[in-house]
C-alpha cells in the first residue's frame, strides 16, 4: 500500500458518510438524461460496498459516468462519489482490457504530435470527410458527428521557443524577477497555440517572465478512461520535470482547468500518489484566473485594460467547478471596461473530456448540453466563453458560436491582437 | 477577490432567504455551502409550530411561546419578522407560478407517505386537497383514491390508505401502471417528475385515473409529490380535469421533490437579485480578530480558499443539517466557525431513556447561543463575533423537527437577522 494509504482509507471511508439521500442523483446530468445510467449514488457509494479485490466487479453501468464531479459538489455528507467511480471504472478496466478506441483517445499527447506539422491541414481535411468519420466510427467507435478539433500547423512549445530566441538580447537587459511555469498541456500545444499565446501576454502583462518548462500530458484522459498504470507514470514523469521549479517556489499556471485540477488533486487522489514531492507540485499549481485574482486581492494586477464592450455568455466548466474556487475568470474580467458576462447555470456540456466522442455515449453528451446550448444560442452572441478545451469545442459543436477561453478576451483588453 | 458584504453559510430555507434579503437590500453577497441539504430532505412545506393547545393556531402558539419560553428564537425573532418572510416567499412562489397556500392562524394535517397526519402552516397548492378535514370519511359515498406505481421505491399506497382508514377516513390504495417511457431502469422521485412535465405522459396517468374514479366514486385523489418539477401546477390541473376527482401530492422520502421545487425558485431569485451561490464550499476554518471575523476558508483543490466579509451569518443547520457534529469525544461541534455549543454536559444526557418521549431528546436541543440581535454567544454569554449572526436550526433553545417548525424558524430567524446591525 505504502504512500496513497492514506488517500485509500479517506475514500472508502467517505463511503460510509453516505446516508442515501440520492441528492447526488438530482443534480447528476447523466442520470437527468440516461437509462442506462443509475445515477451517482448507486454505482458510487452502494456499489462500492460489493467491490473487493477477490471478487468481480457488480455493475458496469459505472462506465456511464461522465467524471463530472457535480455529485461531489452536491453531496451533503463529503462523499468523494466521482473518485469512487473513478476507480471503479479502472478495476473494470483492470478485468477486462482497455478497448482499442479508448486506448487510442487517451493519448491526447500521441494524437496532437501526429496531426500536428505541416501536413495538419491534410489531416484536419481528412477528418471532415464524412466518409473517412464513418470509416472511424465503424473502426474504432469514435462517434462520427463528434467535435474533434483542428490541429495546428506548428507547435505553441515552437512558437515560444522561437520568440524566445527572437527576444533573448532585449529580455537580458530587463529581467523580470518573477518567474512562472505555464503549464499549456496538449490542446495548447497541438491544437490552440493562440490560448497560449494570450496567457503568455497576460503574464507577461503582469510583469512576469514565462518559462515554459518541460511537460507533458497530465494523464486525465488516462484516468478518465481507466488506464492507471499509464496514467501514474505520467504523473510522475511531470513531477520529475516540475519540482526544480517548485522548489525554488515558482507557481505553475495554467490555461486548462482539467490539466491544473490533475495536477492539483486529481492524479494524487484517484491514483493513491502521495508523498512531499507529489504535494510541493499540487501546492504550486494554479489556474490562470485564480492566479490572476490572487494578484488583484494584494492589489498587484495589472489593471490598465482597454474597454471590450460587450455581452458574453460565459460557462463555467465542471473540471473548473471541481477546483472549487468560485469564478475567478468572472472576476477579473469585470475589471475590464465595457465587459460583461453572463454565467450559464447549466449543468453541463456533456463532453466530459473523451466521454462525448465515444460513439455509445454522444448522444449523451448531446443531450447532457443541451440546456448550455440553448443558453448559448438564445444569448444572441456570436462568441462565448468557456475555461475549458473539450468543452469548447463541445460548445461550438451544439450550439454553431464560436467559443474562446477566456484569457482570450483578457489578452484583448491588454491591447494584444 | 470581490470584497463581500455579507458571507451566508449554508444552502438551506434559512440560508437562501438571508442571502436573498441581503442581496435585495443591495449587499454583495455570497453563500457558501458544502453541498444541498434540508431542501432536498423536508417535505417542501413551511411548518411554522405545531400548536394544539391553541386549535392549531400557529401565530397564537408563538405568542405564548414568547411569553412562556422567552429565550425560544421565535421570541427573539417575534411574530412581525415570521409574517414578513412568509410574504416574500409567498410572493416569490407566486411569480414562479407556483404558488404557497396557508394561513398562520390555522395549521392543516396532511397526510404523510405513511397515512399519518402532521400539522403544517403554508403548503404548495398542489398539496392543498390532501388537508385532513377535507378528506371523506368512512362511511361517505366518496372516498380518497390513493395511487401510486411500483416502480417508484418507498411509496405503497395501499399502506397509505390502510392507515388513513385506520383513523376514520374512507381511503383504498391502488397502483397505476407506468405509461410507457422507454426507461427500464432506475426510477427516482426526480425521474418521475421530469416524466409527469410532458403532456402525453400525465395524459396517461389522467386516463387510468378517470376509469378509477368512474368505477368507484372517488372524489380526492393521492399521488407521490412527484406531479412535475417545473410545471407542477399545471400538472395538477390537467389530472384533475381527466380523472374528474381533487388531486393532491403526498411528499416521498429524499429526493423530494417538492423541496428542490423551493430550492430553484429560491435559487434563481437570489442569482437574480446579484448574489453569488457557490455550492461544495465546504467551510473548514474562520479567522477573526478583536470580536470580529474577517475570513472563513473553503477547502478547494489543493489549498483553501479565502473569503473576506464585514458580516457573515451562519445557517448550516443542526445535527441533521450538518451544522454540528458529534465528535467521538463526545462533545458536540459546530462545524464552520468553531462556535461554542450549548449541550448537555455529558454524552450520557443526550438522549432520553425513551425512544418516543414526549419531550423529546435534549441533544436535538443543542446549538449555537445568540443574544437577542442573533449574535453568537461564549460560553460566558459575551458575543463571540459582532459581525456574526445564527439563524435557523443552528441555534439552540430549540427542536425544530419535534416542535414542527423547522422552515418557520428559519424564515423568522433569517428575517430577523437582516433587519438588525
Amino acid at each position: 500500500m505504502g504512500a496513497g494509504d492514506f488517500i485509500e482509507r479517506s475514500l472508502t471511508q467517505s463511503l460510509d458518510h453516505c446516508i442515501k439521500c440520492n441528492i447526488c442523483t438530482t443534480v447528476c446530468p447523466v442520470a437527468a438524461v440516461a437509462d442506462l445510467f443509475p445515477g451517482p449514488k448507486y454505482v458510487g457509494p452502494q456499489a462500492q460496498r460489493f467491490r473487493r479485490a477477490d471478487q468481480p466487479v457488480p455493475d458496469v453501468s459505472v462506465d456511464y459516468c461522465s467524471g463530472c464531479r457535480a455529485c461531489n459538489m452536491a453531496c451533503p455528507t463529503g462523499v468523494h462519489i466521482a473518485e469512487l467511480n473513478a476507480r471503479a471504472r479502472a478495476q473494470i478496466v483492470a478485468e477486462q482490457g482497455l478497448p482499442l478506441r479508448n486506448r487510442l483517445i487517451a493519448r491526447s499527447e500521441l494524437i496532437g504530435r501526429l496531426g500536428n506539422g505541416p501536413h495538419a491541414p491534410i489531416a484536419n481535411w481528412a477528418l471532415r470527410q464524412p466518409l473517412m468519420r464513418r470509416t472511424v466510427e465503424y473502426a474504432l467507435g469514435i462517434a462520427r458527428e463528434a467535435p474533434l478539433p483542428a490541429f495546428s500547423a506548428s507547435t505553441f512549445r515552437a512558437w515560444f521557443r522561437r520568440r524566445e530566441r527572437q527576444m533573448q538580447p532585449a529580455r537580458r537587459a530587463t529581467q523580470s524577477r518573477r518567474q512562472v511555469v505555464y503549464f499549456h498541456g496538449c490542446a495548447t500545444n497541438y491544437y490552440e497555440p493562440h490560448v497560449g499565446k494570450a496567457a503568455v501576454a497576460a503574464l507577461e502583462r503582469n510583469g512576469f517572465e514565462v518559462i515554459l518548462a518541460k511537460q507533458n500530458c497530465c494523464g486525465l484522459p488516462l484516468i478518465s478512461n481507466g488506464d492507471f498504470a499509464t496514467a501514474r507514470r505520467y504523473h510522475e514523469a511531470n513531477v520529475r520535470k516540475l519540482l526544480p521549479y517548485v522548489r525554488q517556489g515558482i507557481p505553475i499556471v495554467g490555461t486548462s482547468t482539467s490539466c491544473t485540477l490533475t495536477l492539483k488533486e486529481e492524479a494524487p487522489a484517484i491514483l493513491g500518489l502521495d508523498g512531499p514531492d507529489v504535494r510541493l507540485v499540487s501546492a504550486h499549481v494554479y489556474d490562470i484566473f485564480e492566479f490572476l485574482c490572487e494578484l488583484a486581492d494584494r492589489g498587484e494586477l495589472n489593471t490598465d485594460f482597454r474597454p471590450v464592450e460587450c455581452m458574453l455568455p460565459y460557462h463555467p466548466p465542471c473540471q473548473l467547478r471541481a477546483h472549487r474556487i468560485g469564478l475567478p475568470a468572472v472576476d477579473v474580467l469585470a475589471l475590464v471596461p465595457g465587459l460583461r458576462l453572463v454565467e450559464s447555470h447549466a449543468d453541463c456540456c456533456g463532453i466530459a473530456g473523451t466521454y462525448g466522442l465515444k460513439r455509445e455515449k454522444y448522444q449523451i453528451g448531446m443531450d447532457v448540453g443541451a440546456q448550455l446550448f440553448a443558453f448559448i444560442r438564445d444569448s444572441g452572441s456570436d462568441l462565448a466563453l468557456c475555461d475549458s478545451e473539450t468543452c469548447r469545442w463541445q460548445i461550438t459543436h451544439g450550439s454553431d458560436v464560436a467559443t474562446q477561453h477566456p484569457i482570450e478576451i483578457l489578452a484583448e483588453a491588454y491591447g494584444e491582437e | 477577490m470581490t470584497a463581500y458584504d455579507t458571507i451566508v453559510i449554508g444552502a438551506g430555507l434559512a440560508g437562501l432567504i438571508a442571502a436573498l434579503r441581503h442581496a435585495e437590500q443591495g449587499q454583495r453577497v455570497l453563500l457558501l455551502a458544502k453541498g444541498y441539504g434540508t431542501t432536498h430532505w423536508t417535505a417542501g412545506c413551511i411548518d411554522v409550530l405545531d400548536a394544539p393547545e391553541t386549535g392549531d393556531d400557529p401565530s397564537a402558539a408563538i405568542e405564548a411561546l414568547t411569553v412562556c419560553h422567552p429565550t425560544h428564537p421565535y421570541a427573539s425573532a417575534g411574530l412581525a419578522n415570521l409574517v414578513a418572510a412568509l410574504d416574500r416567499l409567498r410572493a416569490l412562489c407566486e411569480a414562479a407560478n407556483y404558488p404557497l397556500v396557508g394561513d398562520l392562524r390555522r395549521n392543516v394535517r396532511l397526510p404523510t407517505a405513511v397515512g399519518a397526519l402532521r400539522p403544517t402552516c403554508l403548503l404548495p397548492a398542489v398539496m392543498a386537497a390532501g388537508d385532513a378535514r377535507q378528506l371523506p370519511r368512512a362511511g361517505s359515498v366518496h372516498g380518497t383514491l390513493v395511487a401510486g406505481f411500483r416502480e417508484l421505491r418507498d411509496f405503497f399506497p395501499p399502506l397509505l390508505a390502510a392507515n388513513l382508514a385506520v383513523q376514520g377516513y374512507a381511503a383504498q390504495g391502488a397502483y397505476l401502471e407506468l405509461p410507457p417511457t422507454g426507461r427500464k431502469r432506475d426510477f427516482t422521485s426526480l425521474t418521475l417528475a421530469r416524466l409527469f412535465d410532458q403532456p402525453e405522459f400525465r395524459a396517461h396517468v389522467g386516463r387510468q385515473l378517470r376509469r378509477l374514479v368512474k368505477q368507484n366514486g372517488y372524489s380526492h385523489i393521492a399521488l407521490p409529490a412527484v406531479l412535475g418539477l417545473e410545471h407542477a401546477p399545471e400538472v395538477v390541473r390537467d389530472l384533475q380535469a381527466a380523472a374528474g376527482a381533487l388531486v393532491f401530492e403526498v411528499p416521498t422520502l429524499p429526493p423530494s421533490v417538492p423541496g428542490i421545487r423551493l430550492l430553484r425558485v429560491l435559487e434563481r431569485a437570489v442569482i437574480q437579485a446579484g448574489g453569488r451561490l457557490q455550492i461544495g464550499a465546504f467551510v473548514t476554518q474562520a479567522k477573526g480578530r478583536d470580536g470580529r471575523l474577517e475570513s472563513v476558508s473553503t477547502a478547494a483543490a489543493a489549498r483553501q480558499q479565502r473569503h473576506h466579509a464585514e458580516r457573515f451569518v451562519l445557517a448550516t443547520g443542526g445535527i441533521a443539517g450538518g451544522g454540528l457534529r458529534a465528535e467521538p469525544s463526545g462533545e458536540l461541534r459546530e462545524t464552520a466557525l468553531g462556535l461554542p455549543v450549548r449541550a448537555p454536559e455529558h454524552r450520557a444526557a443526550w438522549f432520553s431513556p425513551r425512544v418516543f418521549d414526549g419531550a423529546g431528546h435534549p441533544a436535538f436541543r443543542a446549538g449555537v447561543a445568540v443574544d437577542r440581535r442573533f449574535r453568537p454567544l461564549d460560553l460566558a454569554d459575551g458575543v463571540a463575533y459582532t459581525n456574526v449572526v445564527v439563524i435557523g436550526a443552528a441555534l439552540a433553545g430549540v427542536d425544530p423537527v419535534r416542535e414542527a417548525c423547522l422552515e418557520g424558524l428559519a424564515l423568522a430567524t433569517a428575517w430577523a437577522a437582516s433587519d438588525i446591525g
